[in-house]
């Protein structure tokens, strides 16, 4: 043990501070001799759990602490020397963070003196002189032999003679002194980083700092010899640094975690969950043996490894959310809330027959104890969907069930992105704003190693330039600091006991939510109990639709698990990729694979959802497994091991843990090496976090007898996984849910698309398209209208039996949801009989009426869409009792003639206020003048492989996904349908303005038909948007959605920017035009 | 157009831009393009567009931040010209018009069709392109120069209702809001809504959209503030008999100088810069330029100014004329006689610029920085001391500094941070008695890539004979590239 101990290191988890990682302290005091580092962060212990993580790796000691800064300026260092003395300290900064909200903690000396027990501390202080000296008495009273001075070098004039003052006042006060580096950074090339940081702080460029720097030089970690050199007159401090490391006996390995009391009277947890499982089996008519054996099991190995209270409170969870009980009491009954559990150990026939989820683990032959191993030693995964507008409902309750003070959120590390570095670094050193946007939207294909000469290049940027080949270099360095902690959607952490004796707690930034100081890995990595409550749009969706089934077809499912399984008719519709608006499958991606994967039962679908993922298609497993489903490859097993691993998926290893089986069997990873792996499949996203792994991972399989070629793939893969890991379990829990949706679209068409309607936003589609598609369907789609529409969209028997789906207020632009449930309560069983009638009766103002208008919302009652807009514009705000008949009396005025809407203006129209037309599609205008120019429809390209063709749509999507390689994806859409184009790189650098500023295109290029896939491979694009514009009456100007600027295009609205009006014929001032949404995906 | 040509006249002409150009503003939290040139526009950028999306359109784009005080202070300067060339009833039209009267102007420059064409030829050689619209009435001509058909439209009088009958209603300057509800209800044309009844356009609408059909048809008056044409306040004095002596040169420069005051005092203004334009019998014209530390209209102040130049002029064969011109001017309140606590310094500063040359006079500013050389700024003479710099008072700093530092030899020093204990300097041996130090002080790294890693340390030492120096070393002794460990006197303190 050398004899000193550096004690005080800031991380960055001071945030914008401490400008290194513990990893990289940790790994600089391995190389200059120290054996132990003590790690303070300002009034935060956020980064110690990985300041564990990297001693360990390291083999050095860690010494929990902290750095408190009061409130009246005194700054202390604090370390506990046992557990209670962590308990304080958690106690005491939980305190401040409830005091100073989100972000700040505020303490003062008496709240330090309360919670002193057990804490060893230090003074930090700035000159000598009568305020020293009174923080001195002041700590000496407090913690009496506990109490220290720091001191440390600043490398300022008169440095030695202050350090000589302190050193006298702290021996005058009975304090012992204590030498300290006062560490920011682990080596001093971290300088300029944290110069950097400074500036990101103060808001300033770097030429604005001034003395705002940080100003004592030398903020590096020194060696034991060098921290000796330099206190050589005062080698008791030296030597006390060693001296206090001795007396700190804690460690985090001393935080015992308790899982919450769930167990009921008289019995323990294990009993309880026995009872629970057993009672549970008893209500089922379909328990088989081989149920009740996995069972057994499974409660064998949970007692075993004393789980039961984590299954316990998952129960107790899902039981609330399914519950009709009243959430208070004279509260009406709740309705239940849709939840479905996914993750390692949901998919267990424990979870099964408890309900936490609706796959059946003997079924689909998931087994346990892959999943929960004995040798991996911590509490299972169980993420539990709720439905995502009622997820609050689940979070408060568990709140209050659980104790505000011994449940809270899990943080989630908000780091540095590429772009957000780069603006930062940018503003930092005073770049031009316009450099830095340019810099940023350039980045955001940043791969591993950064920007560098192609961004710069790309901008026609000189190279040369000294700051921005500074930025370049910085931003480098700050990507993946830590930049704040947010809060994780839903990662609750429950204990026994007070969680705040555990970790500090602190208010988020919502309201009635707390959060702790750690995330999910450093709960991993301590063992805490976590239990995931996430929302889900799809499920919402779902429980909508059954809702409305109940309503309209009382025979139909009501639950998840009553869907008939395995319906052929619903998995013929999903070969056909029939699955617009479908959970999961809908995208393009998936929607291309399925006429290929041609899945039949639950578990293709898992697979088809699991492969078409940038893992799978970056590890090169689609198309092997596609050629050994399609039997135009054989399939061979490297090994008989192998076999067992991969034989559900022929071979190829699609899901997260058969990487990890692999890794075991294949290449003689320990589990706990293979859990390592799956850490870092998880945690690093950006580089090779996976890649120290890799020369194990081959050697290993080439010793066992595997292929180089096996072995490769198999590394490419699980370095695919880096990006997206997508465990089986997961995918399996999605299966269902892509099922249940598919089942609901097949059957009952009207009811999905309602359903779906009423849950946006979500999913990959909007209004417009699930409207064309419900239509497609034979679904009649009901316009809004005044006397008919409730808020959300809603369903109207016809009389031949069938349902048709009448749209909702919440489809119109503007008008807001209380204004039209005023409107709906006033309409009562009366229906309005004109404008002015739906004005005096529902008192809720022309505008919101307006709106209505504008969407042609009084077409029942005879009244056009300008003629309703006309006499609203003539009503006030509200009708004025006295003065009813003479106000709202129009009929004296001279009537007005105004101009029919055309039908194409009728459309445009439509969609300004709906972003949908029920009428024709925009296209269908303009076909006889496309037929002309050889343009064929959308919809007919079947047949037509290898021709040349030209279509034309409206934009629907684009996409350049990252795996592609530069290849942008572009779907039109016309009358008849869609098609999807694909744009080489070379094509898109030609026609990159007409892809980013047209909303319609017409695209040239040769058919490519694989199966039930169609592509356009471009060569020619063209703008067609002026006719768009022409719509009608040649007399339109696109519009921007104020939503998203890279999502919506081009802006040509003059209204954005008045004063650069362009003047001259033809230049037309304000038009509505069509707002199609583009989507942007990457 | 405008701000687009402003940036294309200001370039030089021998590099006509080859990229398309923009102008970009802030809108909110996001860039937008405020202006486009032409070939922009055929490539499909609009005003109003999100810049990061134009800039994912065109590669290459040129982008310039918008300048609009700049545009409007060109429109300005153009009204001005207008005021004073072609009617003297001009104002400017912000942000790119200009309203002129020329009631019965047009005629003295041959009638209006010649008066617009050479309008436009004389902007055209300003390199701006113009639209331009006669009209009975104001609200007409606004429209139809934004709005209308033809570059050049010239309204018979009486016909104002029928030509503005065809322009959009946004020609009728109702904003935005009104624009957007009467095109929703199918209301395009101005024509349109003249033909329609008043009262329930006004019900709906209110006054304002009946007000502007108004003065776009000539109905109603509307009356504009004309801009006064400004002049750049001078003196002349033209003499008879061509004049050479100093004493001459320096009576006329008296009565200049009485007369431009004059002058300077009728505007509230005083002068910042002079310009004595000596013009010569030999046809050529002398400029004598002269800058004032502050605005002065002190006739006695100038006269002296002058006269310690009268040296510098170069009569030749005589003096025809003296042009004496205030070419920079700012306005001046009157003030107070006799009421002064401080004397002014401005007048001492005038005449020791004059004297010694303006760059040998400059007050000191302290700067936020750690290296000694950059911790001092020069501010002009009469710049007012700012409070946001204060001299740092907790580190001992020498009295003065050795510019640039100098070499001290034969150092004898403990590495890595001990104080020399001897040392050589301008050929003298100084024995340390007493030293402090180091001082870190890092090189600025933002600055140059040669500071990025350069270290100083400094020590303030007392030699035995009492003498108290500041010494550095470059490098901090323990790694190379921090410094070649060569030792340098900064500073001696008092």
């Amino acid at each position: 043990m050398s004899s000193y101990v550096e004690l005080q290191v800031t991380t960055h988890y001071s945030f914008l501070r401490g400008a290194s990682s513990p990893n990289e302290l940790f790994a600089t005091a391995v190389c200059l001799g120290l054996d132990a580092l003590g790690i303070v962060d300002r009034n935060s212990v956020a980064g110690i759990v990985r300041a564990r993580r990297a001693a360990r790796d390291t083999g050095l000691r860690m010494i929990a602490g902290c750095r408190l800064d009061l409130d009246c300026g005194t700054s202390l260092l604090v370390w506990p020397q046992d557990r209670p003395g962590w308990s304080n300290l958690t106690r005491l900064l939980t305190i401040g963070k409830a005091r100073g909200g989100k972000g700040h903690c505020i303490l003062h000396w008496d709240d330090v003196a309360d919670y002193a027990g057990g804490l060893i501390a230090a003074l930090v202080p700035d000159l000598p002189g009568e305020a020293t000296d009174a923080a001195l008495e002041r700590l000496r009273a407090i913690f009496a032999d506990r109490a220290y001075c720091a001191l440390s070098f600043r490398r300022r004039p008169r440095d030695q003679e202050r350090i000589a003052a302190l050193h006298a006042a702290a021996h005058g006060a009975g304090v012992t002194p204590l030498a300290t580096g006062d560490v920011l950074y682990a080596t001093p090339e971290n300088r300029m980083l944290q110069d950097v940081m400074t500036c990101i702080r103060e808001k300033l460029t770097i030429d604005q700092l001034g003395f705002r720097r940080e100003r004592h030089a030398d903020r590096h970690l020194k060696s034991p010899q060098e921290m000796a050199r330099r206190f050589k007159r005062w080698p008791d401090a030296i030597a006390a640094t060693a001296e206090l490391a001795k007396r700190i006996h804690f460690t985090l390995d001393d935080l015992a975690y308790q899982y919450p009391h769930e167990a009921d009277p008289g019995l323990d947890e294990q009993q309880t969950l026995e009872n629970h499982v057993w009672a549970a089996v008893a209500a089922r008519s379909d328990a088989s043996q081989a149920l009740v054996d996995q069972l057994k099991h499974e409660l064998r190995l949970i007692a075993e490894l004393r789980y039961a209270p984590y299954f316990l409170t998952v129960h107790s969870i899902v039981r609330f959310a399914r519950s009709t009980d009243p959430v208070h009491k004279g509260d009406p009954p709740k309705i239940p809330i849709l939840c479905q559990g996914r993750g390692s150990a949901a998919n267990s026939a424990v979870c099964y027959v408890l309900g936490i989820t609706s796959i059946d683990p003997i079924a689909s032959g998931l087994l346990f104890e892959r999943f929960v191993s004995t040798a991996r030693q911590e509490p299972p995964d169980i993420d539990v969907d709720f439905e995502h507008e009622r997820r609050e409902e689940v979070i408060q309750w568990v709140y209050e069930t659980y104790g505000w003070t011994r449940a809270a959120l899990t943080a989630t590390v908000i780091c540095y992105r590429p772009r957000g570095a780069m603006r930062e670094v940018g503003k930092a050193l005073g770049l031009s704003e316009d450099l830095i946007s340019a810099l940023s939207t350039q980045l955001s294909g940043w791969g591993g190693d950064g920007p560098g000469e192609r961004e710069i290049k790309a901008l026609n940027l000189n190279a040369d330039d000294y700051r921005l080949s500074l930025a370049f270099d910085l931003a480098r360095q700050l990507l993946e600091t830590p930049r704040h902690l947010s809060q994780h959607p839903g990662g609750f952490v429950l204990t026994r006991d007070r969680l705040d004796s555990l970790v500090p707690i602190e208010p988020a930034a919502m309201v009635d939510r707390q959060v702790i100081e750690w995330d999910k890995d450093d709960i991993d990595d301590l063992k805490f109990m976590k239990v995931d409550v996430l929302g889900l749009g799809m499920l919402g969706c779902l429980s909508r639709a059954f809702e409305l089934l109940e309503t309209y077809r009382p025979q139909a499912p009501r639950t998840l698990v009553d869907i008939p399984h395995d319906d052929p008719l619903t998995y013929e519709m999903i070969r056909r990729a029939d699955t617009l608006g479908v959970f999961q499958i809908e995208s393009r991606a998936q929607m291309s694979m399925l006429p290929r994967l041609k899945p039949k039962h639950l578990y293709d679908l898992t697979i088809q959802i699991a492969i078409v993922r940038p893992g799978p298609i970056q590890g090169d497993m689609v198309h092997p497994y596609l050629r050994r489903r399609e039997g135009k490859e054989p399939v061979t097993y490297p090994s008989p091991k192998i076999e067992g691993i991969l034989k559900k998926t022929l071979g190829v290893p699609l899901f997260q843990e058969q990487a990890m089986l692999v890794a075991i069997h294949g290449a003689g990873f320990t589990p706990q090496r293979a859990d390592q792996l799956r850490r870092s499949m998880a945690t690093f996203k950006v580089t090779g976090g996976v890649q120290h792994f890799r020369d194990e991972l081959i050697a290993g399989m080439l010793k066992n007898g595997y292929t180089r070629d096996f072995a490769e793939r198999t590394v490419k893969q699980i370095e695919g996984f880096g990006s997206y890991g997508f465990p089986e379990s997961h995918a399996a829990s999605f299966a269902i849910l892509a099922y249940a949706s598919s089942w609901l679209k097949c059957h009952h068409p009207a009811i999905f698309a309602c359903a779906l309607l009423n849950a946006q936003p979500m999913g990959f589609y909007a209004p417009a398209q699930i409207v064309i598609d419900a239509r497609n369907h034979g679904v009649e789609v009901r316009p809004v209208c005044v006397n008919a529409s409730r808020w959300d969209c809603t369903l109207e028997p016809r009389e031949d039996g069938a349902l048709a789906l009448r749209l909702g207020m919440r489809m119109v632009k503007g008008l807001a949801n209380t204004a039209a449930a005023e409107l709906i309560a006033a309409r009562g069983d009366r229906p309005f009989a004109s404008v002015t009638a739906a004005w005096e009766r529902s008192g809720i103002g022309a505008g919101a009426l307006t709106r209505l208008a504008e969407a042609d919302g009084f077409h029942a009652l005879g009244v056009a869409r300008r003629q309703a807009i006309w006499a609203l514009n003539g009503l006030g705000d509200a009708p004025l009792p006295l003065f009813a008949t003479i106000e709202s009396d129009s009929s004296g005025e001279p009537a007005v003639a105004l101009k029919p809407l055309t039908a194409g203006r009728e459309v445009v129209e439509d969609y300004v206020s709906t972003n949908l037309s029920l009428r024709h599609h925009p296209l269908s205008f303009m076909r006889a003048d496309l037929r002309q120019q050889g343009i064929v429809r959308c919809g007919d390209l079947r047949g037509m492989d290898k021709k040349q063709v030209e279509v034309a749509g409206i934009i629907l999507v684009r996409q350049r996904p990252g795996s592609a390689k530069g290849v942008l994806f572009v779907t039109l859409e016309d009358e008849s349908g869609i098609a999807n184009a694909i744009l080489w790189p070379d094509r898109y650098e030609r026609f990159r303005a007409e892809i980013h500023g047209a909303r319609m295109l017409a695209i040239r290029g040769r058919v490519q038909e694989e199966g039930l896939v169609i592509h356009v491979v471009a060569n020619r694009v063209r703008d067609l948007t002026p006719m768009l514009l022409g719509l009608g009456e040649r007399d339109f100007k696109p519009e921007v959605s104020r939503a998203d600027i890279i999502r919506n295009p081009p802006a040509r609205d003059p209204r954005d920017f008045p004063k650069a009006r362009e003047p001259g014929p033809g230049s037309w001032p304000w038009r509505p035009t069509i707002p199609i949404q583009t989507r942007d995906f990457r | 157009m405008l701000a687009i040509e402003r940036i294309v006249r200001a370039s030089p002409a021998d590099a006509p831009p080859e990229a398309p150009l923009v102008t970009s503003i802030a809108d909110g939290q996001r860039l937008v393009i405020a202006a486009a040139c032409r070939q922009a526009r055929a490539l499909g950028i609009a005003p109003g567009q999100p810049l990061a999306q134009a800039q994912a359109m065109v590669k290459g784009l040129d982008i310039r931040p918008a300048d609009p005080l700049g545009d409007e202070a060109l429109v300005a300067r153009i009204a001005d010209h207008a005021a004073r060339r072609w009617t003297p009833l001009a104002a400017a039209d912000l942000p790119d018009g200009l309203w002129l009267d020329i009631t019965g102007a047009a005629h003295l420059l041959g009638g209006e069709a010649r008066l617009a064409a050479a309008m436009q030829r004389r902007l055209a050689r300003a390199g701006l392109t113009t639209r331009i619209a006669i009209a009975d009435c104001y609200g007409a001509a606004h429209g139809l120069a934004r709005w209308g058909k033809d570059a050049v439209a010239i309204v018979p009088s009486g016909e104002q209702a029928q030509a503005v009958a065809s322009l959009p209603v946004a020609a009728l300057r109702i904003g935005a809001e009104i624009e957007e509800r009467l095109t929703r209800l199918g209301i395009e044309r101005i024509g349109e809504l003249l033909a329609m009844p008043r009262a329930p356009l006004a019900r709906r609408f209110g006054m304002t959209l009946v007000a502007r059909l108004d003065q776009a048809t000539g109905r109603a008056a509307e009356p504009v503030a004309a801009l006064v044409p400004s002049e750049i306040p001078a003196a002349h004095r033209r003499f008879a008999e061509p004049i050479a002596s100093a004493e001459a040169i320096a009576h006329a420069i008296v009565g200049l100088c009485n007369a431009l005051v004059l002058r300077l005092t009728e505007a509230g203004l005083g002068a910042r810069r002079l310009r004595l334009a000596v013009e010569r019998i030999d046809g050529t014209v002398q400029p004598l330029i002269l800058g004032m530390a502050r605005a002065t209209r002190d006739a006695r102040h100038l006269r002296r100014l002058l006269d310690a130049r009268i040296e510098t002029i170069d009569p030749g064969f005589g003096i025809d004329a003296l042009v004496l011109s205030a070419i920079a001017a700012e306005p001046l309140a009157a003030t107070q006689i006799g009421s002064d606590d401080a004397p002014d310094l401005a007048p001492l500063v005038d005449r020791l610029a004059g004297r010694l040359g303006p760059a040998a006079l400059w007050r000191s500013a302290a700067v936020e920085s750690d290296v000694p050389e950059r911790a001092v700024r020069r501010l002009p003479a009469l710049a007012a001391p700012r409070g946001g710099d204060p001299w740092p008072a907790h580190w001992p700093r020498p009295i003065r500094l050795l510019d640039p530092p100098e070499p001290a030899s034969a150092v004898i020093a403990l590495l890595p941070d001990g104080a020399p204990a001897r040392f050589t300097w301008r050929r003298r041996i100084h024995r340390v008695v007493c030293a402090d130090g180091p001082e870190r002080i890092h090189g600025e790294w933002w600055k140059r890539s040669t500071e990025q890693s350069a270290v100083r340390d400094y020590f303030r030492v007392e030699d035995d004979a009492g003498a108290r120096f500041w010494l550095y070393r470059r490098g901090d002794g323990v790694d190379e590239a921090t410094g070649d460990l060569a030792w340098f006197v900064h500073g001696v303190f008092a």
